[in-house]
């Protein structure tokens, strides 16, 4: 069974951040009001046969009650795998996936971010992938590919293309990673 | 001069919360012609009425203008009020500053305020060039149509004909009963539906009022209240009903089969059929898309001749009819035989489609033991294809556990946005029949939330709860195909907080109701409105909910939108009685906006004559020279013909060109001057 | 024919067996590829797609425009790739205001997102521009005898709407059923084909919840057709599915192992690759079902 009712406790409803529904519908999630709460889409979610706390249908009906914090507290919205499933088969049409994307916008300006979403940002700037090993030149070699993959790894220039558009982005305006042109990552996988 | 009163209605708050009342009556009052501008907080009132009849007693107004809601449902009330008052009731004009302004406008008070400003005026300048005109009556034939002959239909019918007025029922399958006929069983009372159908059938079949045109459908409609012209068309049989003895032998003789529509599909009919066993008439219909010409000869050919006896050699299908009822060298003819009808009055009942499983690929419906309701309702049934026997399809093995999963179809965008209503319930239903008969049976209900309102339906919940039907709240996500003909149902079971699975021998989806096929374009030849869902539109949900907008045509039953069978019931009586008003009082009252020819100015061009969508204007020889003629009786007032006339020599009545001309005047030079919204 | 050959983050640097894999089976079959050198992270979901869906679209924009520019449609062998790049695509294209905010930024850059080119999934592809047989009539080596588990993946499924190549029926998807069946081997149906294998976001999250999901997956897989290879249409499933059995072993969760390769190195196994170089970096031991497709084991 599930551990989503390991702890219950009471939530004052007079206490909700109403105002959190429309920062949800600026961010990306405009059919939010859209859901009747059926729960077609958490009888298929990941999140939910693997016993995550919150998931598709959980995670809109806390930004309905306006629950902010208890979504910041909790990093099941991270864990959300983007299979779409729950976009295919909604009677309503609620698109769930970019509800739980809209919640991680607001996550993210909020700073409640996880350190390896972090890495994945700062490596996708460094050298233009979000998944990265280091030592991958060595395993290319292995099975006969150059070191380098011909991506913007290989390519000094496209790299500053992408990291010109990713300055122009609201990562830029939030400051989460560092922006100079220093250093590049490590390893990073997310 | 006119001395034209206008009269301001604040209906409570809903004009007054945004227009400027004060602001407008002023306004009103500068206006030329007006004599009387007043306000009152409801005009339709008593005391609001007698404002005006008073008004005019006194010898102030000679014509009158109320501003106030919408003149669908209360210039009846203001006309009376000007009758009573001594005046010619036309002359009065009617603005709708709620329904078209403060209603539309709630947020923006000042424009809602300049619109009502110019909405009046428009209507003042109408008001000045008003004429006094008499109502004009129709005689009504006395006659019905009722069309469809599902319960609703047959109810709506029968009432009619008690009542002694002459009904044709018309229903496009060869027999009636609709779809209540398939159902086994009927909450709240679990009567068996044949038990209580049948007689009702029966009675339809036999009544010497009802006209029964059963395989047959509308073609087309003209006319109005009181004098409609319908055509219909009847299907071809290929089979003589008039020497038909339903006996059965030709469809023991056919060969050739078809998916049996009336079990859903689940086994087969023979080409050469009788619907079902009850059926009302007991009439054989040959469906020659899936004769296989066995006898080796095509329809509408003499047979050959035998070479040595000399007698003709019959199909299989003729030599076993003994009343030479069936007869293949009958012509084909695709069009069918048309039928017109002259009757005073319509009732549409054209019934509903249950969902198909096909569009729910998420539910696995490439299984076989993934079924819908109504095939359940098959199944469970005495006259289905396992003869009441609870068998799943794939193997006739009775099943252990039973899934219903709900809303199939139903509040979902991509389908139906609408709750069927009817599913909550008949879920139950059959759960329960499954249940009481084979207690042993697990039986489990996937619901989003259970709806049992109506009388006696939350008992019928709590006892098959007792009963020990499971309810789960939760929509189910997904059906997996499991070995052995097995599935797995998948949800979120939001009481337990936990996604659970439940391997099950059948599913059944509790499919959507749905507006029947082709009822849009019925709606199109009654001239009557669809929803957005596509269910025919009621004139008005609470005070009118059997009238539609073309006077003369009620609604009744599933067409109107998804309702159970005391519902249908309800409806279906109240549209009868309805429907017998006008055949009743034998003639009605036509509004006098019917439109004249001027003889001197009309050049005899004919134009307007094939434009009449009422076939009321002919052409006739005055002094030597063809002119136009409109015939009042069949005149709608639509306009139609004075807006074409090269010569404009038509004139609307109570719309003439000079009226008009004058509202969109004032309605386009402006009023205060404001910002209108 | 040419297409651009999107390669992506997981299959450059954790498995470049499989970029190499596909790099020896389009062109054996006659589909030429470019490099489109300069490419980068498509990006990811979580990266700038939970940040901004400005950037999220530029990103991707960006991708394009080099495909756009040399009239190329790309061909990806990974899931998160043909889902992120797909659905910024439909976004732009239905939604006007957003393709001309991304082109302003890459303007900047001296680009423009037209929405010329596509993005495919590399076994739906070939399944439509090659198709079953032609792929049969070229192999070198069969699966015959051979039963094998498909796990096409979530993002080559939904939402079906965003994808140029869908299948007909997404919850019962048939491409990569039929694309091993071409290759001779027999791909039955189980009741959790569709289930996800709990790769990304999640595994990045709570590795052991997202090997849960595996567990029940793989269960599924064994009771009911008991393969000798488990065949992913998705490079992240690959990894997923490869790498999670040792440690359910290690839990003593499972008692067994099966071998898992993505289709792309399969079908250049079939096609004679050599199988060190396309299969080289499996977790899971793939040797015996290699062997066994080339014959070059004595059983």
């Amino acid at each position: 069974m599930s551990n989503a009712i390991a702890e219950p406790q009471v939530i004052d409803l007079s206490l909700g951040e109403l105002d959190l529904v429309d920062e949800i519908k600026e961010l990306g999630g405009e059919e939010l009001l859209e859901c009747i709460q059926c729960a077609k889409c958490a009888a298929v979610c990941p999140m939910a046969l693997a016993g995550f706390p919150f998931f598709n249908k959980r995670v809109i009906q806390a930004i309905l009650i306006g629950s902010r914090e208890t979504l910041l507290d909790d990093s099941s919205i991270w864990a959300c795998q983007s299979c779409n499933r729950c976009t295919e088969i909604c009677p309503r049409q609620v698109r769930p996936f970019e509800i739980i994307l809209a919640m991680r916008r607001v996550a993210v300006r909020e700073f409640a971010l996880p350190t390896l979403t972090t890495d994945g940002l700062k490596s996708l700037f460094d050298v233009g992938h979000a998944v990265y090993l280091k030592e991958a030149g060595k395993s290319r070699k292995k099975v006969g590919l150059p070191e380098k993959p011909p991506s913007t790894l290989a390519h000094p220039q496209a790299l500053r293309e992408l990291q010109a558009i990713m300055r122009k982005t609201a990562l830029a305006e939030l400051g989460i990673i560092p922006m100079g042109e220093a250093e590049v990552a490590g390893s990073c996988e997310v | 001069m006119p001395r034209i009163g206008v009269y301001i209605c604040h209906c409570g708050e809903n004009i007054a919360g945004a227009v400027n009342i004060e602001a407008v009556r002023e306004y009103a009052g500068t206006l030329p012609g007006v004599a009387v501008a007043k306000d009152y907080l409801f005009m339709c009132s008593d005391p609001g009425q007698e404002l005006i009849r008073q008004d005019i007693k006194d010898g102030l107004v000679d014509r009158v203008v109320v501003a106030a809601c919408t003149p669908r449902t209360h210039e009846p009330i203001f006309r009376k009020a000007v009758e009573d008052g001594g005046l010619n009731k036309y002359l009065f004009e009617m603005a709708n500053i709620r329904d078209q302004d403060s209603w539309a406008h709630w947020n923006e008070k000042d424009g809602a305020t300049e619109k009502a400003k110019r909405l009046i005026a428009s209507a003042v300048a109408k008001a000045g060039l008003l004429e006094p005109l008499q109502d004009r009556f129709v005689e009504v034939t006395k006659s019905a149509l009722v069309i469809g002959a599902g319960v609703s239909g047959m109810f709506a019918a029968l009432d009619l004909a008690n009542m002694g007025y002459k009904v044709h029922l018309v229903e496009k399958e060869p027999s009636v009963g609709g779809n209540m006929a398939k159902l086994d069983k009927t909450f709240p009372t679990n009567d068996c539906s044949a038990c209580i159908l049948t007689p009702v059938m029966v009675q339809v079949g036999t009544h010497p009022n009802i006209e029964l045109l059963t395989y047959a459908e509308v073609a087309s409609v003209e006319g109005s209240i009181g004098n409609f012209k319908v055509d219909v068309v009847k299907k071809q049989t290929y089979i003589d009903w008039d020497k038909c003895t339903g006996c059965g032998d030709c469809v023991n003789a056919c060969p050739a089969k078809a998916p049996n529509e009336f079990n859903e599909g689940m086994d087969n009919r023979k080409a050469v059929y009788i619907q079902f066993p009850q059926a009302v008439p007991k009439k054989a219909v040959l469906d020659l898309d899936h004769c296989i010409n066995c006898g080796k000869r095509s329809i509408g050919t003499q047979p050959r001749t035998h070479s040595v006896t000399g007698e003709p050699i019959l199909a299989p299908c003729e030599k076993a009819c003994k009343t030479g009822a069936c007869d293949r060298s009958v012509a084909y003819d695709p069009a069918g035989e048309r039928v017109t009808l002259q009757v005073g009055t319509i009732i549409a009942a054209a019934g509903f489609k249950a969902m198909d499983k096909a569009p729910f690929k998420e539910y696995s419906p490439q299984s076989p033991n993934v079924i819908t309701s109504m095939q359940l309702e098959r199944i469970l049934s005495a006259t289905g294809p396992t003869e009441g026997e609870f068998k799943r399809p794939s193997d006739g093995k009775k099943p252990a556990t039973v899934a219903f999963i709900s809303c199939v179809g139903s509040r979902d965008k991509s389908h139906h946005s609408y709750c069927s209503k009817v599913c909550c319930m008949y879920m139950l239903k059959e759960a329960r029949l499954i249940k009481e008969k084979y207690p042993a049976t697990n039986v489990y209900l996937f619901y989003i939330d259970v709806r049992t309102a109506g009388k006696d339906f939350e008992e019928y919940y709590n006892y098959c709860r007792d009963l020990g039907i499971k309810v789960i709240r939760g929509r189910a996500g997904a059906v997996d195909e499991l070995a052995g003909d097995r599935l797995r149902v998948r949800a979120y079971d939001v009481d337990m907080c936990a996604p659970v699975e439940l391997e099950s021998d059948l599913v059944v989806l509790a499919t959507a109701i749905e507006p029947a096929p082709g009822l849009p374009e019925m709606g199109r030849k009654l001239g009557i409105n669809c929803g957005g869902e596509g269910f025919l539109k009621e004139l008005h949900t609470k005070l009118y909910p059997v009238e539609t907008s073309v006077k003369g045509i009620y609604v009744a039953g599933c067409a109107q939108g998804p309702k159970d069978i005391p519902e249908s019931v309800s409806q279906a009586r109240a549209a009868s009685s309805s429907a017998a008003v006008p055949l009743t009082l034998g003639k009605v009252v036509v509004e006098p906006f019917s439109s004249a020819v001027d003889r001197e100015k009309c050049s005899g061009c004919g134009i307007c004559v094939p434009l009449c969508p009422y076939s009321a204007i002919s052409r006739e020889e005055v002094d030597g020279k063809l002119r136009a003629r409109i015939d009042e009786a069949l005149c709608a007032g639509c306009g139609v013909c004075a807006a074409a006339c090269p010569s404009l020599a038509i004139t609307l009545h109570g719309f003439t060109e000079a009226q008009i001309q004058a509202q969109i005047n004032a309605l386009t030079i402006g009023a205060g001057g404001g910002k209108v919204v | 024919m040419k297409v651009g050959f999107f390669v992506g983050c997981n299959t450059a640097f954790n498995r470049p067996d499989l970029e190499q894999a596909v790099r020896f089976a389009l062109p054996a079959l006659g589909v030429e590829l470019d490099d489109l050198e300069g490419q980068s992270c498509c990006p990811t979901w979580g990266t700038l797609p939970s940040i901004d869906l400005v950037g999220w679209c530029a990103l991707g924009a960006r991708n394009f425009a080099l495909a756009e520019e040399k009239g190329l449609d790309m061909v990806t062998v990974c899931g998160s790739c043909y889902g992120s790049l797909a659905e910024s695509k439909h976004k732009m294209l239905h939604d006007p205001e957003l393709k001309a905010g991304v082109n302003a930024m890459l303007k900047e850059i001296g680009r423009e997102f037209k929405g010329t080119s596509n993005i495919r999934q590399a076994v739906n592809f070939l399944y439509k521009e090659a198709g079953p047989e032609k792929i049969g009539a070229a192999l070198r080596y069969r699966l015959d005898g051979l039963t094998v588990a498909v796990q096409p993946g979530c993002h080559s499924l939904w939402p079906s709407e965003v994808y140029v190549d869908p299948e007909e029926d997404s919850f019962h998807p048939a491409v990569l059923r039929e694309m091993c069946a071409a290759l001779g081997a027999s791909a039955p149906y189980y009741s959790r084909l569709t289930d996800c294998c709990g790769m990304g976001g999640m595994r990045s999250t709570d590795m052991e919840r997202s090997f849960k999901l595996v567990l029940t997956k793989l269960a599924s897989i064994k009771e009911e057709i008991d393969p000798d290879l488990i065949v992913t249409g998705c490079s992240s499933c690959l990894i997923q599915l490869d790498t999670a059995q040792a440690f359910l072993q290690k839990d003593r969760l499972i008692d067994y192992e099966i071998p898992v390769l993505h289709y792309m190195q399969l079908l250049a196994l079939c096609l004679g690759a050599d199988p060190q170089q396309i299969t080289g970096l499996a977790k899971t031991n793939v040797s015996r079902v290699v062997n066994r497709i080339r014959g070059d084991e004595n059983e």
